[in-house]
């Protein structure tokens, strides 16, 4: 992990980090890279991914429409917002 | 010291987590990021609980996200007794304030918090309990189980809260299991020697009493090797991360929630807003998870992490070919003390090895008399069987 | 030297479901005012977890099977992440491990010819909030009724060679989605990202590609193309600029394409698959059943409607709407000819809806109310004007057809003595026109016949009164 790869990180994901907490995440990355390492202990190469672990299959919902919250008790804890819409400082077209 | 960051019913019985929504009162997930949200509906297993007559006696403090050890991440501050770190719900639990405690298994934080307090803890198969209403971490593992002095109030409150629920697309019917209790003698348990191995040995004499204890209730103990442990951990960090990342994108500043006040444009709000919402160990979570998705990463640890974890429940369903549970410790060490809080992610990340295999096959574990016991799925009442028995021993 | 344009489509379609795709908010056409159609799980919050619209995917699945696609039995949901406040949980759910079509072509015909265009892929995923920017405030209001409304996009390959191949492919889309009611495609429902490169004609390596985003009016889509072309050939021919590959918004009002912000166009979107999404296995019988429910196809029903003896040019009009030909289907069912329904549909029923300033693709009947009126017409119980009325009254109001009759005293007079009474009245009334027409004037009999039928309320059939006028005139 570099400065440069970690910025990029960083801006992806929307954060900052201080100077102490940059030293402190790349040594942490060092760390876990050293970890992964063991990874490869285990031969994957015949072995499908696993993202569930129960074999559930079709769980499928009827299109049917039903509307139970408000508008107003969603914009109720809005930072910011209008009578009908939540607000952004303005985006540049 | 904030045991309860909301308190609902002085005459409650049963405490909820801070990361459980509980309609009209916060859930700020021990983050500041979280600390204005109010949810407007109830968690499932909140609903249950008050549809079965349960007062809930207010929200407990937790790490941020429950990522964290026993809750020392939380915003709201640390719970310490005797100068060890404690959780606010196992704590609660073992003074006897509440009879139980339903808490989020995002990590195995309230495994490790049953330890250290000397309670039990049920993690229930991945999918027997509705995760609807829980402020999502890791959608593919986390749990809501059940903490309580024994495993028969264990398996009362865990008799409640599981169910099929048609709001969560992974739950499971619910006639595939039951937490009928029955004798633990003629069992079988093996205990994993390479876990056996990295815990302090304070940590090893309470495995090998409980081994001893399960003995003289006529179950076998057997010692297995499984290497493949260390490589389950780190596949487990691996998955953990990535999906804590995605999940707590949502919170931005935008719709509810913390917003810096220190912006001019989106951008600004966005890092501001997070990066003054969030703490160390969050952070930390993040940019790990986002650097293993990343294009050039993808494959070798993503994609490897979902592949070890097939062969991790095969390994194990292999165990419980021979074995009716596995017979773990839960921490490295019996206590732990307070810690300067830019390690939390580090101690996390260690910790883990011990609560991995559970939280990345999905498997039931239960923690009891400081041990971790894991059985098959859906074979919840073994665990709750094995723990009784023992406990039964004692109270005669 | 002469130069050839290479593009390909990425057009996103929303589905005409009720709700959502992940949650039961109400779907494309539901929405009033901003953020009314809108959960929890829409604006962000945690808690909400996504289940599928079965709906939804059976309607990707009929869209696969229309454009000749390959359906894969399975089929997963994935996260894309990035950031905008347009997007509530900084994720979109979409389809990129295993999208639900794969391997499909359509025919596209131009001046030119008719081309078959390959299709990549298909794959469903959620659409996005909308924001509007207000200057005034400097702000800019998110709504999120579009989030979680549900998506196709179909990504073809890089076969077009024109701009007139790409839009007659949209309409061709356009048209198959709409009289399947897979969409509405109605302005904004259907958006088309084009990639586009040029290069020297006889050449197999491709140009630079640029990719114009988020396009929805076909004229726009037509302009962008042709400023594209001539924007890459200049730079070809006269080095104008050094072409790369980047992403690029069309400004309508300018006429020009601008490159669009690197960080929009840059990202990593980090794919996963989703947990909390469980595969979804497509077997040979729901195939099967959702086939069943797709409609004849507009090029059939066109041939059973010119050999039932509709004009050529009336089949085309009809076969344009699915609920115009649903309309006449029921009402032929119900006995009527093929012919008179037709004509009932394209002249009078589109005349009321002119009037009404709404089209006829909008026209809402209940056949059997259709059937009814041109029964009752034809069999001389009303008269034609008495039938144009009920129609009206019944597309306006969606009337009972016999208690209007009735309530309305339509029912036609064929009581041969009153109208003789009338017709003997009316022509006491007229000298002038009477002996006009004794003058061999016949059409003067035309005012006569308009003073009966005014004085019989429109309800005297219309041969009878004819007759008995012709009868008097000749005594």
């Amino acid at each position: 992990m570099t400065n440069e790869k970690l910025q990029d990180l960083l801006d992806v994901n929307e954060l900052r980090l201080t100077d102490d907490e940059t030293v402190r995440m790349i040594s942490l990355f060092q760390k876990m890279n050293g970890c992964e390492a063991s990874l490869s202990d285990i031969n994957t190469d015949n072995v499908d991914i696993m993202v569930h672990v129960q074999p559930l299959t079709n769980v499928l919902r009827e299109d049917f429409r039903d509307q139970k919250f408000s508008r107003e008790s969603l914009l109720e804890g809005a930072p910011e917002h209008t009578e009908d819409s939540w607000q952004v400082p303005i985006l540049v077209k | 010291m904030k045991y309860y960051i909301s308190e609902i019913s002085a005459k409650g019985s049963v405490a909820v987590d801070d990361n459980i929504l509980v309609k009209g009162t916060p859930a700020s997930c021990g983050s500041r990021m979280l600390e204005s949200f109010v949810p407007l509906f109830n968690a499932e297993a909140v609903d249950r609980l008050i549809n079965a007559g349960y007062e809930i006696s207010g929200k407990t403090n937790i790490g941020e996200f429950s990522l964290d050890l026993l809750g020392e991440t939380s915003y709201f501050g640390e719970c310490t007794e005797n100068g060890n770190l404690v959780s606010a719900a196992a704590s609660l639990v073992a003074k006897g304030d509440i009879d139980a405690a339903v808490n989020t298994d995002v990590s195995g934080y309230p495994r490790r918090a049953a330890a250290v307090s000397g309670i039990d803890f049920l993690k229930p198969t991945y999918g027997t309990v509705s995760r609807y209403g829980i402020v999502a971490a890791v959608c593919s593992a986390e749990q809501i189980g059940v903490s309580a002095k024994n495993a028969k109030k264990v398996k009362e409150l865990i008799s409640v809260i599981a169910g099929h629920d048609s709001k969560d697309g992974t739950s499971l019917p619910a006639d595939s299991y039951s937490y009928e209790l029955t004798s633990a003698s003629g069992m079988k348990v093996c205990i994993i020697k390479e876990l056996f191995d990295k815990a302090s040995d304070d940590v090893k004499k309470s495995v090998s009493d409980y081994a001893d204890k399960l003995r003289s209730v006529g179950v076998t103990v057997d010692e297995v090797s499984v290497p493949e442990v260390f490589a389950i951990h780190a596949a487990w960090n691996i998955l953990l991360c990535a999906e804590f990342c995605n999940n707590v994108s949502r919170f931005d500043g935008v719709k509810y929630g913390y917003r810096s006040e220190n912006y001019k444009n989106i951008d600004e709000l966005y890092v501001n807003s997070r990066t003054e919402g969030f703490g160390f160990i969050t952070k930390a979570s993040v940019l790990y998870g986002s650097d293993v998705l990343s294009k050039g990463r993808y494959n070798d640890c993503y994609d490897k992490a979902l592949r070890i974890r097939r062969v991790a429940l095969n390994k194990m369903k292999e165990l419980f070919a021979s074995y009716n549970a596995v017979l773990t410790p839960v921490c490295s060490q019996k206590n732990y003390q307070p810690y300067e809080i830019c390690d939390a992610f580090e101690k996390a990340y260690d910790e883990n090895l011990f609560t991995a295999i559970p939280s990345i096959t999905g498997l039931p574990a239960m923690v009891t008399k400081g041990v971790q016991l894991i059985a098959d799925s859906f074979c919840d009442a073994t665990l709750l069987s094995l723990a009784d028995s023992v406990e039964e021993t004692e109270v005669m | 030297m002469k130069y050839e344009l290479v593009m390909g489509l990425e057009v996103h379609v929303e589905l005409a479901t009720e709700s959502k795709i992940f949650c039961s908010c109400g779907g494309h056409a539901a929405a009033n005012e901003p953020n009314d159609c809108v959960c929890p799980a829409c604006c962000g919050m945690p808690g909400m977890l996504p289940v599928t619209n079965k709906h939804a995917v059976e309607l990707a699945v009929m869209a696969g099977t229309l454009l000749n696609c390959k359906i894969n039995q399975y089929t997963t949901f994935d996260k894309k992440s990035y950031y905008y406040p347009d997007l509530p949980g900084a994720y979109q759910i979409t389809q990129w491990f295993n999208p639900i079509c794969v391997e499909g072509s359509v025919e596209v015909t131009t001046k030119s010819g008719t081309r078959t265009i390959g299709i990549k892929q298909i794959h469903m995923e959620e659409d996005a909030g909308k924001l509007v920017h207000d200057d005034w405030t400097a702000t800019s209001l998110v709504d999120y009724n579009r989030t979680s409304v549900p998506l196709i996009e179909i990504v073809s390959k890089p076969d077009f060679r024109s701009g007139e191949e790409v839009i007659a492919y949209l309409e061709k889309l356009k048209s198959l989605f709409r009289f399947a009611k897979i969409s509405e495609c109605e302005e904004g429902a259907m958006r088309c990202d084009v990639n586009i490169s040029v290069r020297p004609e006889g050449s197999d390596t491709l140009g630079v590609r640029s990719e114009i985003k988020n396009m929805s009016s076909l004229s726009s889509i037509a302009r962008a193309i042709e400023y594209e072309a001539a924007r890459h050939i200049d730079a070809l021919e006269r080095n104008t600029e050094v072409l790369v590959q980047e992403t690029r918004r069309y400004d309508d009002v300018k006429g020009r394409t601008f490159p669009m912000r690197n960080k929009e166009t840059a990202a990593d979107y980090r794919y996963f698959p989703d947990p909390n999404l469980m595969p979804i296995i497509i077997d040979d019988e729901w195939i099967a059943k959702i086939r069943e429910e797709l409609p004849v196809p507009a090029e059939v029903k066109y041939e059973q409607y010119v050999n039932a003896g509709i004009s050529e040019k009336d089949a085309a009009t009809l076969t344009a709407e699915r609920n115009l030909c649903d309309i006449l289907d029921g009402a032929v069912e119900l006995g009527c000819s093929h012919k008179d329904v037709a004509g009932w549909l394209l002249t009078d029923c589109a005349g009321i809806l002119r009037r009404n300033n709404t089209t006829i693709d909008k026209l809402d009947i209940a056949p059997a109310k259709l059937s009814k009126i041109i029964d009752m017409t034809n069999s001389g119980d009303i008269t034609r004007v008495a039938g144009k009325k009920v129609l009206t009254a019944v597309i306006e109001k969606d009337v009972d057809v016999e208690s209007f009759i009735s309530e309305n005293n339509l029912t036609a007079q064929n009581n041969t003595d009153l109208i003789a009474s009338v017709v003997q009245k009316v022509i006491d009334a007229n000298p002038a026109a009477v002996a006009d027409y004794k003058n061999g004037k016949t059409k003067a009999i035309q005012a006569l016949m308009g003073g009966v039928m005014r004085e019989l309320r429109g309800n005297g059939d219309a041969a009878t009164v004819n007759e008995l006028i012709i009868k008097k005139l000749s005594e």
